[in-house]
């Protein structure tokens, strides 16, 4: 498991990154949705694997902390993604204003030689 | 007292530029004022330095690092600063008849009193470091005055050429008094003079030394920075008089002056200084013969009196350095003199041409009569001045030179011949008969213009036949502060008896005469339109060309260097980051943590999400919707991967953040530009292209490497003891939520939070500003033929007929009939959060979502007619809501946002208990509403607009379109 | 027991402009002078706010002029602690007194242009004090983004080609390096545990050999993404494009955001890795110092080739952060002392020039100004009357005096503070431990001299363009432009006067950052308010 999903991370970045290097800000865009994936995962492990385990200490009496999945990098994957929401739709939001002024979707807003 | 010598002259450039800009008289007088002043000061103080004494004033500045403002006067202060002042005044008074009515005579007189400053400050230093501030001024008012007239090129160029060598200069010694300052201990003149031994034996000394000579060496125009000071000339005359002959330019030699005790005595000093000083002498007064310009002949002429005092410096015997001080005084009187006589001539004949001007002396006997005297002073004619600092010259030399080794007393003697050769030069424009074809009919200037010319003709005179009387107490006060107890006996005698330095000079005389006789009858002087055998040494050529080479090879460099495009940034970025980590990475042994067996469903589903991005990324370029919904499908399968590893929280959230982006991205793909397979337009992809895609890949690889492997990295070890146990244990107790994720966000970490919805508010704002101004791309702003198609009656219909009655009826039906359960779904999810999976931000998605499913069926029109909601206030009132909860607690003593449970007693429901996390739970959820449908609205709105007014016009935005 | 307001104060500097902001979203674009009014005095309020800081912090009001604001009453490592040291309230002065600035000038022409200026400004104070307060890694992570995102519509405000084209490279980078900063974050939990700095600081030293790796990995992968910011060679080619093309008072304010990034790597750097002991010391310094060194001759070298103002200060700002890069990598505490300074001078005389390119565009050619004016006037719907410029015999006097005293800082020639710190600075690489010179510091000695050449040539070229050869014609000045500008150059010049008592106080900030055992002993034993009723602590 561990193994599988420290292979998923890489692929997805990977092709995050292979994305962001492209010239068209689509694909920019798509990249950095499969980047973000990537990464909210990657602090997510963080912690370490746990299945069944939510941190949801609904039962009286002191929880034992072995019970529960570490609940801190849930926590900051929760406000990773909200802001990586935002970013998403500024980007995109930018990228279709670009396009309108500047007649093309390329990132740098006027077409290279190629 | 010695502190006010400084400030008057700032003080009186400050109100100079306050007066009226013409005309000239009020800042004449003021000019003229402040420098009489100061030289009565000055000359008060000489009861107190004439005795021996040190006048020193000491201003704490920055004692920490050793810089303190100090003036301090001894004999040769003084004397510099009699020198600047003295002939400053004459200036001004000449400057009042030269500059025209016309001139903007208020900057000229703040940049000349201000430049007057700056140069009592250079000789009054008494901290190296002070001292390097008041040089760097001199070459800025230097350069703003020589740029005075800056309509004209000359004067620009002459400007610019001045401040890059004297700055680059002026850093140089910056540098020299820093390492001065580190051998010594201290910037303060007195301890550095003190320790002449220290430095010279230091290891650091020959550092220190090039670095000082090269500052001396630039501001005096020495070979081969000497070219700066005839381009200079393009400042006015009595500028040109004042800083390019009487003062400015001596600050080098004056500095090695100061220094001479701590540096000189060397090899190194020798061969530096007088090394230079030789060339500089041989080469200006060879290059004086040959100009055709009054003040570009005397420049040159100036550049070698210059060299002559360098060599004074450099040859290291006290004598010489009597001799450097007396012709420095010498120098300054005679050249400011023979400055403003030209200036005189160019004033009243209109040009400085001696290839024009002739017999002058007719049209004005007076002036004539003065500058042929100084000229015999320049030439070192007997009687006058200029004789017998030279002639003390020629003694050192052949002092220096001893009997076998005559180079140097040789180079004297071929000086002395130029310098008389090129003084008759200047002298000839007055002989012969006046000529007729002048700019202007020259006549005698008026009275107070000719008398500064007079009295330094008089001193040339007085200094000239009584020295013993005139100059002489000054001279050793002067030495005295230099050389101290090794000051020599020297007498200032106009007759030695004959003698060898009587006989070059004679030689001098004679050699000059008939070099210049010789030249006019067979050179042809007057057409010669450059220098003979040395033409191609040409300083300021050289300056311009790589000036401009400069320009070309930086800009070449820029570009190599940096890049003006992203995607060669964010490959640099992405190499970094990958190099870095694989760099510090080293295969560490996985020392095993709690291993998760891996389960093949688990396995399966990341296949399918790994073809999904994989493919996602392939397709992303021709076919954007399959790539869409294909990183769709792994934002799925990453949600799901969540809710697997126990955190329905990030499951639940992923989800709706997932369907609002594809929304918001479908919303978007219509603005973007068609792109047709290169195959189908049979183009050829250039192999330029593969390459750099292949490049991008490996990147790419490397990247996804390294995040498998840190990842791998990570789980494969035991966790350090983490502050989340702590979490765990109180949520409930203490944080009154079993969602310890949830009370994370609301309780523990509400801050974080607070932050994270703010985000979202701008980025909102920031979206509807953009999209207000939004301008669609012409071929993408007409109406898709999927919606002119004239067979489809749909065509014709808005949206709200298509749901109402056309043939979008039953699903608009249904999901119109579906909002309310959303709703409740919303509320639900909201309730719930702090005990279980759920939240303020979930639950906000959910709601949002709701409403965009009626955008999405019954058109913006329709929903904003019946349901008007102003995103604007939505954001406004969540963002105040979650303040306003945190604020609470202030008032109970508490720090923000600490959370409490207010008890409310109700009448059915009985008591309840209200969490203050509930409340900033909620203005979350109002946020989070707002944000969105913000971001969704001004998206949907834009087809509208622009299909209504195709210019595209913010107006139409109707939500909060004030806000 | 409560909690006294002086506490509460440490906070002001983030909740004010927070509140601030969203009042001025509820208000109507058309009332610009209530919006500007408001805006106005929540500046004045951050002002007042450091300077109250200033005094605590350096009066020993609180123990080791440290304050501790507990946020939500969590007792640190566990919640949010802000942190008020001199450092930071110095930091807090310069935001305030810029953003002061820039608002001013903004009045008449730069906030009636699009909407939600106010606020987007307002947010971005925000989120620059928030991250000199924030002592929590994670939260540092969240008022970066709210700066970020607020000047991501900065740099769109006043929407055309180049800002469009500008914004579109610098979202994406940021966006790129935000993710990483993310990816350090999380290695760095991984590995301590925590994500309060100072209990990060205490627990470095029990990190494991294998763990050790993880944790410099993630401490690199987030230098990279401050050092993307902080615009080193080769990460910050978006620098020159993005302030060239940012509306004066935006372009102003990036001036600082430039130095936040340094802002964090000082601070961070200097608290976990400095000291010679432990595996993590000195980690990183070369790379600190020689990419410094690489930036300030890239910065150098694009002064040189470029000719458009924008461009310069944009270049002279990469010089300036290199520099600072360097200081840093050295270390040495006399040495960030003199750097500290350097960044008070070299950051006001940058942004004053920021404001100024504009007035001096306008002065160049006055037709044209004023088509251009009228142009960005159809672009909007509201047309902000234009200033009613009362034709000021001595504006062009007025802007070749301080373009001059701007180039004078920028390239540090003396009489000015620019001088005062690259002087200190020199004497500081020269006599910095006991007499012996490393060839590093020689190296950057002789660097930061070459830059300064290069810098004046540069601006020489440019000054005897714009004020002496084309003929500038007299600018129409309005007094709410040339005050800002007056007042950051004044202030320039007090740095100057004043040098002893500033360096005295910068001083004690470098000598706080040189023990940062500090910290932990005040951060962590910050007790919490007791007794909430219910659910409390």
């Amino acid at each position: 498991m561990e193994l599988t999903i420290a292979i998923a991370i890489g692929v997805l970045f990977g092709s995050g990154v292979w994305l962001i290097l492209r010239p068209r800000s689509f694909q920019v865009l798509t990249g950095l949705l499969l980047m973000s994936y990537a990464v909210n995962l990657f602090i997510f492990i963080m912690g370490q694997l746990w299945v069944d385990m939510p941190p949801l200490t609904l039962d009286d009496g002191v929880p034992n902390p072995r019970d529960f999945a570490d609940p801190l990098p849930q926590a900051l994957v929760l406000t990773a993604i909200v802001i990586g929401f935002a970013t998403t739709a500024l980007y995109l939001v930018l990228m279709i204003g670009s396009r309108g002024v500047t007649g093309t979707d390329h990132v740098d807003g006027k077409e290279t030689g190629q | 007292m010695i502190q006010a010598l400084i400030i008057l002259p700032f003080l009186g450039s400050l109100i100079a530029v306050f007066l009226p800009a013409n005309p000239r008289n009020h800042e004449s007088w003021l000019a003229g004022a402040v420098s009489l002043l100061g030289l009565l000061l000055t000359s008060l103080l000489y009861l107190r330095v004439g005795d021996g004494e040190v006048v020193r004033y000491q201003w704490q500045w920055l004692p920490q690092y050793g810089l303190d403002f100090v003036l301090r006067m001894d004999g040769l202060a003084w004397l510099f600063a009699m020198l600047v002042q003295g002939i400053g005044l004459l200036v001004v008074l000449y400057a009042r008849y030269y500059m025209s009515p016309k001139d903007p005579a208020a900057r000229f007189f703040a940049f000349l009193l201000a430049f007057m400053g700056s140069m009592l400050g250079v000789v009054l230093s008494g901290n190296l470091i002070q001292l390097v501030v008041f040089w760097e001024l001199t070459s800025l008012t230097s350069f703003l005055l020589i740029g005075y007239w800056h309509h004209r090129i000359d004067a620009r160029r002459g400007a610019r050429m001045a401040f890059t060598v004297t700055a680059a200069g002026g850093l140089c010694l910056l540098a020299g008094a820093l390492v001065l300052g580190h051998i010594v201990g201290s910037y303060d003149l007195d301890v550095v003079l003190a320790s002449g031994d220290l430095i010279r034996s230091h290891d650091w000394y020959r550092a220190a030394l090039v670095l000082i000579a090269l500052g001396a060496l630039t501001k005096s125009a020495q070979f081969p920075f000497h070219f700066w000071l005839p381009h200079a000339m393009a400042a006015p005359t009595p500028v040109s008089a004042y800083l390019h002959s009487a003062t400015m330019v001596k600050a080098g030699v004056f500095l090695l002056t100061r220094l001479w005790p701590v540096l000189s005595g060397t090899p190194e000093w020798f061969w530096l200084i007088a090394g230079a000083g030789v060339c500089t002498l041989l080469l200006g007064s060879f290059f004086a013969i040959f100009q055709h310009d009054l003040k570009g002949l005397l420049a040159y002429s100036t550049v070698s009196h210059l060299g002559l005092i360098t060599v004074l410096l450099g040859m290291g015997t006290p004598l010489a350095v009597v001799a450097a001080i007396f012709h420095t005084l010498n120098h300054a009187i005679f050249k400011a003199s023979l400055f403003m006589a030209a200036g005189i001539i160019d004033h009243e004949s209109g040009t400085r041409d001696m290839r024009l001007l002739r017999g002058l002396y007719q049209a004005l006997p007076i002036t004539a009569t003065l500058a042929i005297v100084a000229s015999a002073s320049m030439a070192g004619v007997p009687l006058l001045n200029g004789f017998l600092s030279k002639e003390m010259f020629f003694a050192e030399t052949l002092l220096v030179g001893g009997a076998q080794n005559w180079w140097m007393s040789l180079a004297a003697v071929a000086m002395g011949i130029f310098a008389v050769a090129y003084s008759l030069r200047f002298i000839s424009v007055f002989l012969g008969k006046l000529a007729e074809d002048l700019p202007q009919k020259p006549h005698e200037p008026p009275r107070w213009m000719r008398f500064p010319v007079e009295l330094l003709v008089l001193l040339c005179l007085v200094v000239g036949i009584t020295p013993g009387l005139s100059v002489r107490p000054f001279l050793d006060r002067a030495v005295l502060s230099v050389l101290g107890t090794e000051a020599p006996v020297y007498n200032l005698a106009i007759w030695h008896g004959f003698n060898l330095p009587l006989l070059m000079s004679m030689i001098a005389l004679a050699g000059g005469i008939l070099l210049y006789i010789l030249l006019r009858r067979f050179y042809d002087l007057s057409n010669s339109d450059r220098v003979p055998l040395f033409h191609h040494i040409n300083g300021a050529k050289l300056y311009d060309d790589n000036m401009q080479r400069l320009y070309q090879v930086t800009g070449w460099l820029v570009r190599r260097l940096g890049s003006q495009r992203l995607q060669p940034q964010l490959l640099l970025i992405l190499v970094a980051l990958a190099a870095v980590s694989l760099l510090l990475l080293r295969p560490s042994v996985p020392t095993g943590g709690i291993f998760q067996d891996g389960t093949w469903g688990f396995s399966l589903m990341w296949l399918i999400g790994c073809i999904c991005a994989v493919t996602a990324a392939w397709q992303a370029k021709y076919h954007r919707l399959a790539a869409l919904l294909l990183v769709g499908g792994t934002g799925i399968v990453t949600s799901m991967t969540f809710l697997w590893l126990s955190a329905p929280d990030l499951a639940l959230t992923q989800l709706m953040v997932e369907t609002v982006t594809t929304v918001l991205i479908l919303l978007g793909l219509r603005w973007l530009p068609p792109r047709i397979l290169p195959s189908k337009m049979n183009i050829q992809v250039p192999r330029r292209v593969w390459l750099r895609r292949s490049r991008d890949l490996v990147v790419a690889i490397a990247c996804g490497l390294t995040m498998t492997a840190i990842s791998y990295a990570v789980l494969m070890r035991p966790t350090p003891g983490t502050i989340s146990d702590f979490f765990l244990l109180h949520a409930k107790s203490e944080g009154g939520g079993s969602n310890v994720v949830n009370v994370l966000l609301v309780d523990f970490r509400a801050f974080d939070t607070l932050g994270e919805i703010t985000v979202l508010a701008i980025v909102a704002l920031t979206v509807y500003a953009l999209l207000r101004r939004f301008r669609p791309a012409p071929e993408s702003a007409a109406i898709p033929p999927q919606q002119t198609n004239p067979l489809d009656p749909a065509s014709k219909e808005t949206p709200a007929q298509q749901a109402d009655n056309g043939y979008l009826m039953v699903p608009a039906v249904y999901l119109r009939f579906l909002l309310p359960f959303m709703v409740m779904a919303a509320v639900y999810f909201f309730m719930r959060g702090h005990n279980l999976p759920g939240g303020g931000f979930v639950a906000g998605l959910i709601f949002a979502v709701a409403l965009i499913v009626q955008y999405v069926v019954g058109g913006t029109a329709w929903v904003e007619s019946r349901l008007p909601v102003d995103p604007h206030k939505w954001i406004a009132w969540g963002l105040g809501t979650a303040c306003a909860t945190g604020l609470g607690a202030w008032l109970l003593g508490y720090p923000f946002l600490t959370s409490h449970t207010a008890h409310i007693h109700l009448p059915v429901l009985g008591e309840i208990h209200l969490p203050s996390a509930f409340v900033f739970d909620f203005g979350v959820f109002l946020l989070v509403v707002g944000a969105t449908m913000l971001i969704l609205t001004a998206l949907s709105h834009q087809s509208i607009r622009s299909h209504r007014l195709p210019a595209g016009d913010g107006a139409a935005t109707t939500s909060g379109g004030g806000n | 027991m409560s909690l006294h307001w002086s506490q509460h104060l440490i906070l002001a500097p983030v909740l004010l402009p927070l509140l601030c902001g969203t009042l001025l979203i509820l208000l109507n674009e058309s009332r610009h002078q209530l919006k500007f009014a408001i805006n106005f005095a929540s500046v004045l309020g951050l002002l007042t706010a450091a300077i109250l800081l200033m005094a605590m912090t350096d009066s020993g009001y609180w123990q080791d002029g440290i304050g501790v604001y507990l946020a939500a009453n969590w007792a640190a490592p566990f919640g949010i602690a802000l942190v008020a040291d001199r450092l930071a309230a110095l930091m807090l002065l310069l935001t305030a007194v810029l953003a002061g600035c820039a608002l001013l000038y903004s009045m008449l022409r730069w906030s009636r242009i699009g909407v939600h200026f106010h606020s987007l400004f307002q947010f971005l104070l925000m989120g620059i004090n928030g991250t000199f307060l924030t002592h929590d890694l994670f939260n540092l992570f969240v008022f970066f983004e709210v700066m970020l995102a607020a000047s991501y519509g900065l740099v769109l405000h006043g929407y055309n080609l180049n800002r469009i084209r500008a914004g579109m490279q610098f979202i994406a980078v940021n966006l790129v390096a935000s993710l990483m900063f993310l990816i350090g974050i999380a290695l760095i939990y991984a590995t301590t545990g925590t994500l309060n700095m100072s209990d990060l600081a205490q627990r470095l030293a029990d990190v494991g050999e294998a763990d050790m790796v993880l944790l410099k990995v993630g401490a690199a992968v987030l230098g990279i993404a401050f050092l993307i910011k902080s615009a080193m060679w080769p990460l910050g080619f978006w620098l020159p494009t993005t302030y060239a093309a940012a509306s004066p008072p935006v372009a102003a304010m990036f001036v600082l955001m430039t130095k936040v990034g340094t802002y964090v790597i000082l601070r961070l750097w200097l608290l976990l890795f400095s000291g010679d002991d432990g595996a993590a010391a000195g980690f990183g310094a070369n790379v600190l110092l020689w990419g410094g060194m690489a930036t300030i001759a890239f910065g150098a070298v694009g002064m040189l080739a470029s000719d458009k103002q924008g461009k310069l200060t944009g270049y002279a700002a990469i010089i300036s952060s290199g520099t600072l890069l360097a200081v840093i990598g050295l270390g040495q505490q006399a040495l960030v002392t003199a750097g500290l300074f350097y960044l008070l001078s070299s950051t006001l005389a940058m942004a004053a020039f920021m404001l100024l390119i504009e007035l001096i565009e306008r002065s160049r050619n006055p037709v044209e100004a004023m088509l251009a004016l009228t142009m960005e006037a159809f672009e909007f719907e509201e047309t902000p009357e234009q200033p009613v410029g009362v034709g000021m015999p001595a504006a062009l006097a007025f802007l070749g005096l301080s373009f001059a005293c701007c180039a004078l800082v920028i390239t540090g020639l003396p009489p000015l503070s620019g001088f005062i710190a690259k002087f200190s600075l020199f004497h500081s690489l020269l006599n910095g431990d006991g007499g012996n010179v490393a060839p590093s510091s020689l190296t950057l000695m002789v660097l930061m001299l070459l830059s300064g050449l290069a810098a004046i040539i540069a601006l020489m070229r440019f000054g005897v363009r714009t004020f002496w050869a084309s003929g500038a014609v007299n600018a129409r000045l309005q007094i709410t432009e040339v005050v800002p500008v007056g007042l950051l150059l004044l202030l320039s010049v007090v740095l100057t006067v004043q040098a002893e008592p500033i360096f005295a106080y910068l001083e004690r900030i470098s000598a706080d950052l040189q023990r940062p055992e500090l910290y932990p002993g005040r951060v962590l034993a910050e007790p919490v308010v007791p007794g909430v009723v219910d659910g409390g602590k």
